[in-house]
């Protein structure tokens, strides 16, 4: 067999690798070569000894190369703290330009102010971030010294047996016993479990907050133990992979004493912060520990995002240090030349300390260093923490907005990065995902075909159509709950958190408390039972009315199925019902899905009932009783999975003497008592039936097809589909009762259990886009191989019709297989999610060989995915198809009317997903991305040729339209079409639509086609990628982001939307059901997508003109201040001298004027929440940076430079000439300074609250309150000079009063003037809203409409739709013939298709992976482009108008393409 | 179904107007009428103020010599550091056409003398002056000792370039009888300066106290024998003194040297008629009287 030896050259490989360096080198010392070990590379491998007697020589050797358990997330010692951290600090170059300026005060020729004076803010600062950072440290501290304090039973070898040690004594190859509830303390390898089976359930809430549980096994060869797990007898060395980040991946083979090895992957390993569930005792030994564990290296800190406001701030800073530097020359200069007019030294002029005088030149230079000094505030570094305040009174009121909570999953918005809210509201670019973030992700089971003739569940249909009724159930019972939860779930992540404290696993915060699991039952004793939080199991999804047609048949077929003998051939796979039968079996087994009871939430039923129960009738069971036995004689199946060693060989015929009563009663029967007696007698897996006691069994017996329905089980699901699927067959009551690894149970529709045995389960995976169960079936002894996917995959790996010897069947299977396609594409149509379902019967002995070769695979360490990989595709091959379903993914509440605010906003909306494009486009088209109307670009090809010309197509007649409708746009570049609105008048052209797939995407990211791309979508009213990687996902939108250079959002909920998530400006996280990754990743993340209208909208529009504004005004307070001292420069000889006391100074900034700032960014309201939310065309005020850019800097400055002008002169020109000294001068101009920036803060704000008003009055007063107390406190405070008594002495005289009166009037004359000016005769968005914002609300509202009306003069009729239409409509039929917009004769439609349609399906597959040997073929047909009609047609439609020339091009193209070409 | 609130711990946020960003608030909104109505309201007040403001400035009056050019030959004489002790004076005349009603003030006028440059600014110690330490010299660079090690008192630039000419204002009652005009030369200081931040060093005898140090560089006499005559305008204590300390904001200033004391003729003020001043030393001089 060509895989055999593939693998095998793969171990040999793998040997000579690691095998053949046998010579003792340095990096090995560990070895004791006569002891005749294999050699361990210790730098590519981590071999780990047990710590017990034997191995124990080897364990102190190499233990101590590894990191012990103790963590230590503290950033300092005691002793590092201080010049660490001030290391740190001085990283800002804020901190480095005032330690510059400090040490420059140092020096005595150019010191200004008091040298130990200056440095106390700069001090102050450090201290400031220095306790914070002790504080935090410390408690990190103690938080770690907390969890390494926790206990922990390790295995101590001189004592023979387990004490309780702390975790930070636990060393890697230390044996760790750990109880049910216990954290696990390190990565550890499971070597027993108190389960039966092997297992051990973790809950991984702290490492990604997903609740269902997880299933770790113990190692291949440790299932089968005693009651305990001796240490002493483990002999094996354990060698796998060095410390990584990757969750998911893990291997390694561990040695026997007789050389043989026995592989282990992730599913073995305990990791780190996991708590164990359901399982009494766990033994493990410790692989990794401390710091090398998984949980912590994926610890990585808070990231850091620089905003764009931050961006431009900074280059404005670099502007106020040019202005600065100018300043300073001027200073410099003008010393100079003030020296010069002296002819001799004048008596005011000081020499130095021996008397000499300083050289002009000199002079000059010192003088420019002073003003340096002097002017230093220019450089508004206070500016920095302000921010840093503001920003975290931002996201303190995004975290309090009750409009962005959801009830559901009780969580508010989590913002994760707390410096990048303001760019919340210049977002330009929005990245979608579809899945889970426009779509609910909660799978609805839709409809099905099985065998060619399709069920289309109207009833269900019906029933999702009118989801609101169910909703506001749920919400009724969501309250109830809520009222009803007992601490436990509210408090279990409390305590989680207490426990973990620090420990920084990220999740702390993100643990939810779900409340989802929604039970319909409403009576009391229910509700207890039903608190389980499991998820995919909201009423919507769990609840599929049978489609009536088919539930008969499935009748049959389960009663066919109760009469199967092991006599029926497989020539029984083609007849209906056996394939029906199946159909329903491969729902239920083919899943990875774990069932659980509500009353002990999680309490898996893993154990299959022993004794089943049930009874039909009497006789029918004993009867199958019979048969069954006298087939376990010849052939058994065993519970237990077998070892690995003996896989091979083993599996047909397992000597079973102690596992025949279980084989015997695999199906039988076991009622016989009295309804009474059920519980006590035979089920004695009793916490099915024990939990729901209200529940009757009669009911169940009675009518088993219509709600067997025992709804406390739960299922819990690794994906929404599964879920669904189960669901689905339950409604058939073909209903997944338990599962463990090895065995899976099946209650049919009479009530009988099936239980399978599970011989191998070849998990879901991404590449493969299918799994598949092994089982062995129960009636038949056959093994069965259930196989559900990707239709594109699974049609490929259907069975070659040819090669069938029956042509009946041939043509029987061929037709069945047509009109499931058909079906397929009718699904896709409707945007369902397409899963194709088949079946194989294996024969023993080519079963045995693949197992066996499956078992070397799992064994190697490397390559050991792609190995696994190819031995699963030799046995998914030659499937039987049996059917297809369709899964309905519904629009999640207020995505189309989110969409199209965002849309008004300016906003473009793309959509990446790694969905069908059928699915995608039906999505798009219902929540209105794309319009009916719409003219919709689909290019589908893989060669960049094609794609180039396509493109080049595509862009010129594009441009024609746009040419044709406004020249005027091509003078601003290409850009500009998609900044602004459609135009009103131009209401004939049609809006473009993209729609693009992966394997374009790569054509053009290969074929340097990036820009003629760009330039097209830029004309496209939304674009969609399907089809896409999530590497293509993050690739597109750094495309975007970089070439354009505009402002990206990507939102998503899933693993495969991270990179996404992490390329954009700002990442988006839903916190769905599909786990927490995305929210790990991402900077903000909500509950629904529709919130996010009101995150961009409101608070993204508010937190940048908030910010915005706020930067603004900080540069013109600096500005304005510094200014006043640079003025005074000319009037004492530019010699640095201040008028203003150097305390007052430090004053003015720490306390006089920082807190209205600080007030104005995190309260003030330029525009009320609802008119930004009824007007989204305000949002492009953000868009365009309209509040902070180079013109309202510069015009800041200017204003500054006048006030300070004003400011200045006034008071110089009232105390010109006077006996006014230097400090009486500078208290009135203070005083004025103070009166005009506060006011100008005043004229800013738009919003007057009572804290606006405190806040703003505080201030002023503050300042003569502690001007006074200063002034009048000390007669030598600041020597030698000192403002003792200034302060009273000015407010005893009149003129002070005057000119603090008229200075401010003043200097704020132009700025009230062009205020009041944009107030009354504003033209702008923003004027005008604020407008509408004073008038009474149902004016307003009036207002409004008026204002949209006016905005769309000519609506078109598709768009004046209400916009709430969560769903897509369904006909009756179920498909629309044609959109009745569409044929609309007056709406020219253009539909372009360039499908280039070679063997799609394949395609996909094999370009995973192109090494297969036997794909190599395929894919080169693949290769052969079939390129649509559509490239002939882009030019000829353009000049006829008249598309119906062309046919619909192809099974590809798409419903609306296709009707729109008719017309 | 009771409803608490504590049954139901979540992470709903608190519906309060905080929380909501829903404060009361009123908006400021510049508008035509607002401005036109504020922009008058504060033209008539400012228009007022100003009606007054020059009243004032009318009824006060204001003469100004300028004696460096007149005293030109003793400047002569300074520039030569060889006769700075010689006494040099000069005598100016001048006619006062209108009676100078209330009190009249003689300042002393100096132009282009920076007293603001940053290092002459710096250059005094405060804790000297306050006569708790008089060999605190430390802030005083240049000026803090002398040759020989003896710490100045006063020290610092500021004391040393200390304003000394002096000017007596005679009136001539009639051709031939010339009266000195009786000035005062208390109550020339903010009285914070005098009392507070000016103290002579404790000690019985004013010169003891003085001991160990040495005058400015510039001065023709210690510092305690500033006015021999009045031991409370001596020492640190003496009002030209402390007018001369307090710094002026501008290189143009003038500072309060004498005032009218209003006895005899002079009850009324500095009535009408010709006067003389003799200046010893250079200097600019201005005499200003207002009410």
């Amino acid at each position: 067999m060509a895989l055999s030896v593939d693998s095998s050259w793969h171990r040999w490989q793998w040997r000579v690798r690691d095998g053949l360096p046998q010579s003792p080198s340095e990096a090995t010392p560990l070895l004791s070569p006569e002891k005749g070990r294999q050699t361990y590379n210790l730098t590519q491998q981590r071999v780990v000894f047990p710590n017990n007697s034997v191995f124990h020589q080897d364990w102190e050797n190499v233990s101590r190369r590894y990191s012990s358990n103790r963590i230590c997330t503290t950033k300092y010692t005691l002793f590092t703290f201080l010049p660490q951290n001030l290391f740190e600090q001085f990283h800002r170059w804020a901190n480095l330009y005032f330690l510059f300026l400090v040490i420059l005060n140092w020096v005595p020729s150019m010191e200004v102010f008091h040298r130990e004076i200056t440095m106390l803010p700069l001090a102050i600062v450090l201290f400031i971030i220095m306790v914070k950072d002790g504080v935090e440290d410390l408690k990190r501290h103690r938080f770690d010294g907390k969890i390494n304090r926790s206990k922990i039973q390790i295995y101590e070898r001189k004592e023979q047996s387990y004490v309780q040690k702390c975790w930070k004594d636990v060393r890697v190859g230390d044996f760790i016993q750990m109880q049910c509830n216990e954290i696990i303390p390190a990565d550890i390898l499971l070597l027993f479990s108190s389960d039966p089976s092997g297992i051990c359930h973790l809950e991984t809430a702290n490492l990604d907050g997903e609740t269902n549980l997880k299933q770790r096994r113990v190692v291949k060869g440790f299932s089968q133990q005693e009651i305990q797990f001796e240490p002493e007898r483990f002999h094996n060395t354990i060698v796998c992979e060095k410390p990584n980040n990757h969750l998911n991946k893990f291997k390694g083979y561990m040695e026997h004493p007789d050389q043989t090895r026995t592989g282990f992957g992730s599913e073995s390993l305990l990791l780190r912060g996991c708590t164990i569930r359901n399982t009494e005792v766990a033994v493990g030994i410790v692989i990794y520990a401390g710091h090398e564990t998984k949980a912590m290296l994926n610890n990585s800190g808070p990231r850091y995002k620089r905003s764009k406001i931050e961006r431009r701030m900074n280059i404005n800073i670099f502007f106020c240090i040019g202005l600065l530097f100018l300043m300073c020359l001027i200073g410099a200069i003008g010393h100079g030349l003030w020296n010069g007019t002296f002819r001799e030294h004048p008596p005011f002029d000081v020499p130095d300390a021996d008397g000499s005088f300083v050289p002009l030149a000199l002079g000059g230079f010192y003088m420019f260093l002073t003003m340096i000094i002097l002017l230093q505030v220019l450089i508004p570094v206070s500016l920095y923490v302000s921010i840093e305040l503001v920003k975290l009174g931002q996201v303190w009121f995004l975290h309090n907005d009750l409009d962005l909570y959801d009830e559901e999953t009780d969580l508010a918005i989590q913002c994760r990065a707390l410096n990048i809210t303001e760019d919340l509201g210049q977002i330009q670019y929005i990245f979608s995902d579809k899945t889970g973030t426009l779509t609910e992700n909660k799978m609805v089971f839709r409809r099905c075909t099985i065998m060619g003739s399709e069920y289309s569940h109207q009833e269900n249909a019906k029933r999702l159509e009118t989801p609101k009724e169910l909703d506001s159930d749920n919400e009724e019972w969501t309250q109830y709950r809520c009222l009803t939860v007992p601490a436990r779930w509210a408090h279990g992540p409390a305590t989680m958190r207490s426990q973990r404290g620090a420990q920084p696993l990220r999740r702390c915060h993100s643990a939810r408390v779900p409340i989802q699991g929604h039970s319909r039952q409403r009576s009391m004793g229910r509700c207890e039972s039903s608190l389980s939080p499991v998820a995919f199991s909201s009423s919507i999804e769990k609840d599929v009315t049978p489609d009536k047609n088919l539930l008969s048949k499935v009748q049959d077929a389960a009663l066919w199925l109760e009469t199967l003998s092991d006599t029926t051939p497989a020539k029984s796979s083609v007849s209906t019902t056996s394939s029906i039968a199946d159909f329903f079996l491969a729902l239920t087994i083919c899943n990875s899905v774990m069932v659980s009871t509500t009353t002990e939430p999680r309490q898996r039923v893993t154990e299959p009932p022993s004794t089943k129960a049930l009874g039909l009738s009497l006789e029918k069971i004993q009867q199958l009783f019979q048969r069954l036995k006298l087939s376990s004689l010849s052939q058994s199946f065993s519970s237990t999975a077998p070892s690995d060693a003996d896989l091979g060989e083993s599996l047909p015929n397992i000597p079973v003497s102690d596992s025949d009563e279980r084989d015997d009663t695999s199906v039988c029967s076991g009622d016989y008592s009295t309804d009474g007696g059920y519980r006590s007698s035979t089920w004695d897996q009793g916490d099915i039936l024990r939990s729901g006691s209200a529940t009757s069994l009669e009911e169940v017996l009675e009518a088993p097809a219509l709600g067997l329905a025992s709804p406390e089980l739960c299922y819990e699901a690794e994906s929404p589909d599964e879920a669904a699927l189960v669901h689905a067959a339950h409604a058939y009551s073909f209903t997944l009762v338990s599962r463990t690894p090895e065995q899976v149970t099946v209650r049919l529709p009479q009530g009988t259990c099936l239980t399978f045995d599970v011989l191998c389960t070849l998990g879901f995976d991404s590449i493969r886009k299918r799994m598949s169960v092994v089982v062995r079936h129960p009636l038949t002894r056959e093994i069965v191989v259930y196989t559900k996917g990707a239709d594109s995959v699974i049609m490929d790996l259907l069975e070659d019709p040819a090669c069938m010897t029956d042509t009946d069947v041939e043509k029987k299977v061929r037709k069945i297989r047509a009109r499931t396609q058909k079906h397929l594409d009718l699904y896709a149509r409707d945007g369902l999610r397409t899963l194709c379902i088949a079946k194989k019967v294996v024969s023993e002995e080519d079963f045995r060989r693949w197992a066996s070769i499956r078992c070397e695979a799992e064994a190697s360490l490397d390559n050991r995915d792609e190995l696994l990989m190819k031995v699963a595709e030799h046995l998914e091959n030659q499937l039987t198809l049996l059917g297809a379903t369709g899964i309905e993914d519904r629009l999640q509440e207020g995505v189309p009317d989110t969409i199209a605010a965002l849309r008004e906003a300016g906003i473009q909306l793309w959509v990446l997903t790694g969905d069908k494009q059928e699915t995608a486009v039906n999505i798009a088209y219902s929540c209105r991305l794309l319009d009916q109307t719409d003219t919709v670009y689909s290019i589908n090809t893989e060669s960049q040729e094609t794609c180039e010309s396509i493109l080049n197509c595509a862009l010129e007649e594009v441009k024609q339209f746009h040419e044709v409708r406004k020249p005027d746009h091509k003078l601003f570049g290409f850009r500009l079409p998609s900044q602004t609105p459609p135009p009103t008048s131009g209401a004939a052209v049609p809006d473009i639509g993209l729609v693009i797939d992966g394997k374009t995407l790569n054509a053009i990211f290969q074929g340097k086609l990036e820009e003629k791309f760009l330039e097209l979508t830029q004309y496209c009213r939304s674009v969609l990628c399907c089809r896409s990687t999530p590497l293509q996902k993050s690739m597109v939108v750094k495309l975007v982001r970089d070439k354009l250079s505009v402002m990206t959002l990507s939102i998503g909920d899933g693993a495969n939307d991270v990179s996404m998530i992490q390329a954009a400006d700002i990442g988006i996280g839903i916190s769905g059901q599909e786990g927490m990754q995305a929210v790990m990743s991402s900077d903000f993340a909500i509950s629904h997508f529709r919130h996010l209208k009101k995150l961009l909208l409101v608070h993204g529009h508010w937190c940048y003109s908030r910010l915005a504004r706020m930067v603004v005004y900080y540069f013109y307070k600096n500005v304005c201040y510094v200014n006043l001292l640079f003025w005074y420069q000319f009037f004492c000889g530019f010699s640095g001298s201040t008028m203003i006391d150097y305390w007052q100074m430090i004053f003015f900034n720490l306390f006089f004027t920082s807190l209205p700032p600080l007030v104005f960014g995190i309260l003030d309201k330029d525009i009320s929440a609802e008119t930004l939310l009824a007007l989204p065309e305000l949002y492009k005020r953000g868009q365009n940076s309209e509040c902070y850019n180079m013109f309202t800097f510069w015009i800041s400055m200017m204003d500054a430079f006048y006030q300070s002008l004003i400011c200045f002169f006034i008071p110089y020109l009232t105390y010109k000439d006077s006996d006014i000294d230097v400090f009486t001068f500078g208290t009135p101009i203070n005083t004025i300074s103070l009166a005009t920036i506060l006011l100008h803060q005043a004229m800013e704000m738009k919003t007057w609250t009572i804290i606006h008003g405190l806040v703003l009055i505080g201030s002023f007063l503050l300042y003569f309150v502690v001007s006074l107390v200063y002034n009048a406190a000390c007669v030598t405070c600041n020597s030698p000079t000192n403002p003792y008594w200034v302060m009273e002495g000015q407010l005893a005289d009149p003129t002070f009063y005057l000119v603090c009166f008229l200075t401010p009037v003043v200097a704020l004359l132009p700025r009230y003037f062009i205020l009041s000016l944009q107030g009354t005769y504003g033209k702008s968005l923003i004027s005008k809203a604020q407008k509408i914002d004073r008038l009474p609300m149902d004016k307003r509202d009036l207002k409004i409409q008026s204002w949209r009306s006016r905005q769309r003069p000519a609506p078109v009729p598709g768009e004046a739709q209400p916009t709430h239409h969560p769903e897509p409509p369904v006909s009756e039929q179920g498909f629309r013939a044609s959109t009745p917009k569409s044929s609309r004769p007056s709406k020219r439609k253009y539909k372009e298709n360039w499908v280039v349609h070679g063997e799609r399906c394949s395609r996909d597959h094999m370009r995973d992976d192109p090494c297969s040997g036997d794909s190599s073929a395929k894919l080169s047909s693949g290769e052969h482009l079939l390129l649509g009609p559509g490239r002939t047609m882009a030019s000829g439609v353009y000049s006829s108008g008249q598309t119906d020339a062309y046919r619909p091009s192809n099974r590809g193209s798409h419903r609306r393409s296709q009707s729109s070409l008719t017309i | 179904m009771k409803r608490t609130p504590q049954d139901c711990p979540s992470r709903l946020p608190e519906n309060t107007a905080v929380k909501q960003q829903q404060l009361p608030a009123c908006r400021l909104q510049l508008s035509a009428t607002g401005i036109l109505s504020g922009f008058f309201a504060t033209g008539v007040f400012c228009l007022g103020m100003g009606v007054i403001l020059i009243l004032s400035a009318k009824s006060s009056m204001e003469i100004e010599i300028n004696y460096t050019k007149i005293c030109a030959s003793c400047a002569k004489l300074r520039e030569n550091a060889r006769n700075f002790d010689k006494e040099c004076t000069c005598s100016i005349p001048f006619h006062l056409t209108q009676t100078m009603r209330g009190n009249v003030y003689m300042y002393y006028k100096l132009y282009g003398f920076y007293q603001n440059l940053h290092g002459y600014l710096l250059s005094r110690s405060n804790s000297q002056l306050l006569g708790t330490d008089v060999k605190d010299v430390e802030t005083c660079a240049p000026f803090s000792k002398s040759h020989d090690g003896t710490p100045i008192a006063p020290c610092g630039a500021i004391a040393n370039s200390l304003f000394n000419d002096t000017i007596i204002l005679s009136y001539k009652l009639n051709s031939s009888v010339h009266i000195q005009v009786p000035m005062l030369r208390s109550g020339i200081t903010w009285w914070t300066d005098k009392y507070i931040k000016f103290r002579n060093p404790s000690s019985s005898n004013l010169s003891s106290a003085f001991a160990g140090t040495t005058k400015p560089p510039s001065w023709p006499k210690p510092v305690y024998e500033l006015d021999e005559n009045d031991p409370g305008n001596n020492g640190f204590l003496n009002d030209d003194f402390i007018v001369w300390m307090r710094t002026a904001a501008f290189p143009t200033f003038k500072k309060l040297y004498r005032r009218l004391s209003r006895t005899q003729h002079f009850i009324e003020g500095l009535p009408a008629g010709n006067y003389s001043f003799n200046v010893s030393y250079t200097g600019m001089e201005k005499l200003k009287s207002s009410l």
